[in-house]
């Protein structure tokens, strides 16, 4: 299927790489280093069948696929030295492990359970048994509420309705697409009737979930966001029986972690690819920070706001540029860990989570290892209520927990900060879809261009946006880079 | 890759919270039920006045929350403070990045899916908040100095006005964040930035990276004027 001992195949190639590695070898030095590099690891072909861009989850799980699938002439090339993407484990010591990015799985997202299970990793329960402690001001309220954020269902299952109709994958072929979309989930939130202290929470939720306040929160998005969760919204943003249900042993970037291991010098860490030429051409070129690569398919497994710090050469169709362009990259969480003794709160009814209207915390939540052998607060907080300086923010944030979880919460072991609004290689968490960005740019966010394979978790049918987004679009694009490598041998 | 999510509870939770007071009112110690009453007191008092300065909800301007703050005021000094800057300014930013001549990879795709009207209500909005001192800064008096020195050599306070309170198309840097003002000033004198009048990377031409830092102490640090 790749090709791979395919003896016509094999001289086309190497009449290919001989043509294309002329020019660039010479114009570029380090690509020696490269070329070198390569025969070192074995790949003795200039010209690899696919370059993957991106070692998150996508483009991993695509890496492992072509490999799977029997295909060996592929390299992984990320930009940063290390690889997982979205999801970065906070290192606790004693093998325990918190999260800074992407960290939950929850109903219906199978494809990320069957990863974790072929790759031998465990799974257990989001912890939540006890009070919430909602804070305002100086003014506090504990609630039980059962594994859920409190959802008004009867809202929710107006929203459900719609969501129907919206499919998740391709929101701008829905039905009534041109309406909802010219309309914010706050717009139709006000609506809805309902009093100013409503709108705190349902503010709180579009901004957690969808990545922005709901004034900017485009509302056919929002609704294909909960047709990912079979329409219910309380799959989607809740967390029993929901998409924050279960967290994965070892932290969340033990995937991509054990997928790179098995790929091993197949990843090149720090590489980023700042130029690609000739994409409509059959072999590709890619300028890297570490030499000159060509290949025959290219997958993008990063958002299209990534996409869009990449020079193409010749530039894209217009209307592939102007979704690029306008790809929503504003909602960089940041995302901290307090690490204590013990989860202190349990013995108190408390389940340690916290909301607060208009203070740096969005949500806190108990992020304590499976055994709760040590305990961890994790928290979303608002980068401009905190102040970059670890040191001061963990004091604020300690004494903000002291007040809903005890005194005990001042005295943090550890902390941990990622901001990754700080991030050039990820730029922004969720996407945060605005308001009549689907109804324009949606037919542009999938067809191939050339030989460039768009992936990455917002070109996912379901659960865009989600790590089980990202898998998907990963087996998907290997799918379809060994597909058009058929189809050309 | 959902880093995320959730949503509070509809604070239709004040419905909860009095559902618990009647039900087990006997056992309500008195400081939890005070907390609950201040709680609502807060949620109310803070909508209420968000609606007063922003208008009608949902409000626009909430977008820009996480990283400027509510009214524009953010304490982490990495993150521009949006308060007080003249709405001139915000306007020109915002086209600046939705059209590139301004690069900033998040900022240019939200303000390229912005109209002309909402930028000019979000500049409104922002120009109109209160300006606050930098209270999260880490005070370096020597650095503060030699910068106070730099500063009047360069003649900053011709554009951006008197107590650099910011004036048309001058941003104020009074009160600015630290690391934003270094990051901006590396960015003119290293050409990642420009300016219609060429005046900024002109300026910044031969400052060293010390010079640049010495240069935002003394801004950030800068007593902001007090508003009406």
């Amino acid at each position: 299927m790749t090709g791979r001992g395919n003896n016509n195949k094999f001289s086309r190639r190497n009449f290919l790489q001989v043509a294309a590695g002329a020019t660039a070898f010479t114009a570029l030095p380090a690509a020696r280093a490269f070329a070198a590099d390569e025969k070192a690891t074995g790949a003795s072909d200039h010209v690899v069948d696919v370059a993957i861009l991106g070692g998150g989850l996508a483009g991993l799980t695509a890496a492992r696929d072509l490999q799977r699938a029997g295909c060996e002439s592929f390299v992984v090339l990320e930009a940063m030295d290390r690889v997982g993407g979205r999801t970065l484990n906070h290192d606790l010591g004693n093998d325990q492990f918190s999260e800074a990015g992407g960290q939950w799985i929850g109903p219906g997202q199978t494809a990320i359970a069957d990863l974790t299970r072929e790759l031998g990793i465990g799974t257990f329960p989001t912890y939540y048994q006890g009070k919430t402690t909602f804070m305002a001001g100086d003014g506090q309220a504990s609630v039980d509420l059962g594994g859920t954020f409190g959802t008004d269902m009867k809202i929710a299952a107006k929203l459900d309705e719609l969501a129907r109709g919206v499919p998740s994958g391709a929101p701008w072929k829905a039905e009534r697409a041109a309406e909802l979309d010219k309309m914010s989930l706050g717009d139709w939130l006000a609506q809805q009737g309902f009093s100013p202290e409503d709108r705190i929470g349902w503010s709180i939720s579009s901004f957690l979930t969808g990545g922005v306040m709901p004034a900017k929160m485009g509302f056919l998005h929002f609704l294909s966001m909960i047709n990912s969760a079979d329409s219910r919204y309380d799959r989607l943003d809740s967390i029993k029986d929901s998409a924050q249900e279960t967290r994965i042993s070892g932290g969340s970037q033990v995937l991509s972690l054990k997928m790179a291991e098995a790929l091993g010098d197949k990843v090149r860490t720090a590489s980023p690819v700042r130029r690609i030429r000739d994409w409509d051409q059959s072999v590709v070129t890619l300028e890297t920070d570490t030499g000159i690569v060509h290949a025959r398919q290219i997958i993008l497994a990063m958002s299209p706001a990534m996409c869009q710090q990449i020079d193409f050469d010749p530039v894209l169709p217009t209307p592939r540029q102007e979704l690029q362009r306008q790809w929503p990259a504003h909602s960089p969480a940041r995302k901290v860990a307090h690490v204590y003794k013990k989860p202190f709160w349990r013995d108190k009814g408390l389940n340690g989570h916290i909301m607060q209207a208009q203070g740096p915390i969005f949500w806190a939540y108990d992020n304590s290892p499976e055994d709760a052998s040590t305990g961890v607060i994790n928290a979303f907080v608002a980068q401009s209520m905190l102040p970059a300086d670890h040191q001061q923010a963990e004091k604020i944030l300690s004494e903000i927990y002291a007040r809903a979880l005890g005194e005990e919460a001042l005295h943090p072991i550890q902390y941990h900060d990622h901001d990754w609004g700080q991030d050039p290689w990820i730029l922004s968490c969720v996407s945060a879809i605005p308001p009549g960005f689907w109804t324009q740019h949606g037919e542009a966010l999938h067809p191939s261009v050339g030989r460039l394979i768009w992936s990455g978790t917002e070109t996912a049918g379901i659960w865009a946006g989600y790590m089980d987004g990202a898998v998907r679009s990963g087996h998907r694009a290997a799918l379809q880079a060994l597909n058009n490598l058929r189809r050309s041998a | 890759m959902k880093h995320r999510n959730l949503g509070m509870s509809r604070l239709s939770l004040m419905g909860l919270i009095v559902l618990a007071v009647l039900v087990g009112g006997g056992a309500l110690l008195g400081p939890e039920l005070l907390g609950y009453y201040r709680f609502s007191q807060a949620v109310v008092a803070m909508s209420e006045a968000d609606i007063e300065r922003g208008g009608a909800w949902p409000q626009l301007h909430q977008a820009c929350m996480s990283c400027h703050g509510n009214q524009g005021d953010s304490i982490n000094q990495l993150y521009p403070d949006l308060a007080g800057q003249p709405a001139a300014y915000i306007v020109e930013q915002m086209q600046a990045f939705a059209s590139g001549t301004r690069a900033n990879p998040n900022m240019s795709p939200l303000a390229a899916t912005l109209s002309k009207d909402e930028i000019e209500q979000l500049a409104a909005y922002f120009a109109t908040q209160p300006v606050v001192a930098n209270s999260s800064l880490q005070a370096n008096p020597a650095l503060r100095d030699a910068g106070k020195d730099l500063v009047k050599q360069g003649g900053c306070i011709a554009c951006h006005g008197p107590n650099f309170a910011g004036q048309g198309s001058f941003p104020r840097l009074a009160g600015q964040g630290f690391d934003y003002l270094v990051n901006q000033l590396q960015a003119y004198r290293d050409g990642r930035r420009a300016d219609p009048s060429g005046t900024m990377p002109t300026i910044t031409a031969a400052l060293s990276d010390t010079d640049i830092d010495a240069i935002a102490q003394y801004l950030a640090s800068h007593p902001v004027q007090i508003q009406e």
